[in-house]
């Protein structure tokens, strides 16, 4: 009796530790550090499907070939639970090795499987992964090793599903839909930090704001349709010629914006230009046609241009877009204060 | 214990008689296996067997479970125009193929807790409905 009360205990503890967890590599090691008070294991496993990722909790003498072992066991399980099968290479395996025996029962380097416990971790009819308590010794989990297993699982499933739902919100608050690019909400919360960073430091920073010319012709004649599709097109293409650090958001209809941080006017130039060229020199499918399209374009810099705020700084980039068109269309324009401009000519 | 059904008066199994076999099997280890990996797994298992055999013993589609367990009463009058036989090995495959899961899981652990309370059932009742 004492025992099954010291148990619920440190079963109470676990499930407490899960559902006060904010990523699943959390509620991993909470579990984990936790397990080896209920139960004798070799690893403790949980597969989450929807970022493919397995999370291993391992004796710190665990050989190798037991992991393999292990892993391929768990991959079997899902493929017969969700009745997918998952390639093992695409799968990425996060491991952490822990203490969890004393010296004179660490593992045989030559161990393999020999009794393990997986259970689906499934919410509301989903199967959302799986978790799993392995051994190296035959017959090492009994009826109640299950029982507390199965509890520990449904926390974790119902943790697990709340994340799911808060990553798809959070997407949907964050991403513009129809191009996967930031929207503009992101576009300001990113631009907030990235100025604050510029202007407080000292470091250059661009904003490039393009435009799609006459895309309004494009929606007239083949619909709106044919219309997202150039657009998402163009989203990529954007996306696909920035670096890494740069941001790129719809702004707006047709309208796209990049945040260069530490680029100086002439680097901003390069990429600005260098996507101008892109999209003018690619045909776009719009219903049976091909049609060539243009961008026009305008930048602002920090410190160049002497901004104070970040609205400046939108201001100024959305000024040389005005410019830029009415320069013509296909064209990139820096801001000027004056007449004078860089264009480039077309 | 065997199982408590009796033949119709003709002497021959009736459809309704092997439903109750196995409603009673079936509630058997329902009880055993949920307490030990809860009612929403169970579940679960339970559509992906009647899944995997739906195509071979249609019938078994009708099989209603959810998280408060399954039931056979709406659907009775379906059953009825299969043959007693065929209900008989509908079943057994479902409990066949719920024991491979369950090993496929927990390797022996499941299956051990029901051997004694439901897998000497399922033989005995495979051996009153179709003896060789």
């Amino acid at each position: 009796m004492k025992l099954i009360f010291k148990n619920l205990n440190v079963l109470r503890s676990t499930i407490n530790a899960i559902s006060t967890s904010m990523e699943v590599k959390e509620i991993v090691e909470a579990a984990g550090n936790n397990l080896p008070n209920l139960f004798d294991f070799s690893s403790f496993g949980v597969f989450w499907k929807e970022d493919l990722l397995l999370f291993l909790y391992e004796e710190e003498s665990c050989p190798p070939d037991f992991t393999q072992e292990v892993v391929k066991n768990m991959i079997n399980v899902f493929s017969i639970l969700g009745e997918e099968s998952i390639p093992a290479e695409r799968i990425t395996l996060q491991e952490e090795k822990r203490k969890l025996r004393p010296k004179q029962m660490m593992m045989d380097p030559k161990a393999t499987l020999k009794s393990h416990l997986t259970l689906p971790l499934a919410a509301e009819g989903e199967i959302l992964g799986c978790l799993s308590l392995n051994s190296d010794q035959p017959n090492a989990f009994d009826a109640q090793d299950l029982q507390f297993l199965s509890v520990i699982g449904y926390q974790m499933a119902a943790i697990l599903k709340h994340f799911q739902r808060y990553s798809s919100i959070k997407d949907m608050a964050t991403y513009d839909t129809l191009t996967g690019l930031y929207n503009r909400r992101s576009f300001e919360e990113r631009l907030e930090v990235e100025a604050q960073k510029s202007f407080y430091g000292g470091i250059p920073i661009s904003l490039v704001m393009v435009d799609i010319d006459f895309f309004k012709k494009v929606n007239d004649t083949f619909g709106h349709t044919e219309g997202d599709k150039v657009l998402s097109k163009i989203s990529s293409i954007l996306k696909t010629s920035v670096r890494k650090k740069d941001t790129v958001a719809r702004y707006g209809g047709e309208e796209f914006i990049l945040i260069l941080p530490e680029a100086d006017l002439e680097e901003s130039f390069i990429i600005a230009e260098r996507i101008r060229r892109l999209v003018e020199n690619t045909l776009f499918e719009v219903g049976k046609a091909q049609l060539n399209l243009t961008l026009s374009m305008g930048i602002s810099n920090f410190p160049s241009h002497r901004v104070k705020s970040k609205e400046e700084l939108i201001k100024m980039a959305d000024q040389a877009l005005y410019d830029a068109k009415r320069g013509g269309r296909n064209k990139v324009c820096i801001f000027a204060r004056k007449s004078s401009q860089w264009t480039v000519p077309t | 214990m065997a199982p408590t059904v009796k033949k119709d008066r003709g002497g021959k199994w009736s459809s309704d008689l092997v439903l109750d076999l196995y409603s009673n099997l079936l509630t058997e280890l329902w009880e055993v296996v949920s307490a030990l990996i809860g009612e929403a797994i169970l579940a679960l298992l339970f559509s992906l067997a009647i899944r995997k055999l739906g195509e071979k013993y249609p019938f078994l589609n009708s099989l209603e479970v959810s998280e408060e367990g399954f039931s056979l009463e709406g659907v009775r009058e379906d059953y009825r125009t299969v043959a007693p036989l065929e209900i008989h090995r509908g079943f057994q495959a479902l409990i066949n193929q719920l024991s491979h899961l369950f090993s496929a899981l927990a390797d022996g652990v499941i299956n051990k807790e029901l051997f004694p309370k439901v897998f000497s059932k399922v033989k005995e009742a495979e051996r009153i409905i179709s003896p060789k």
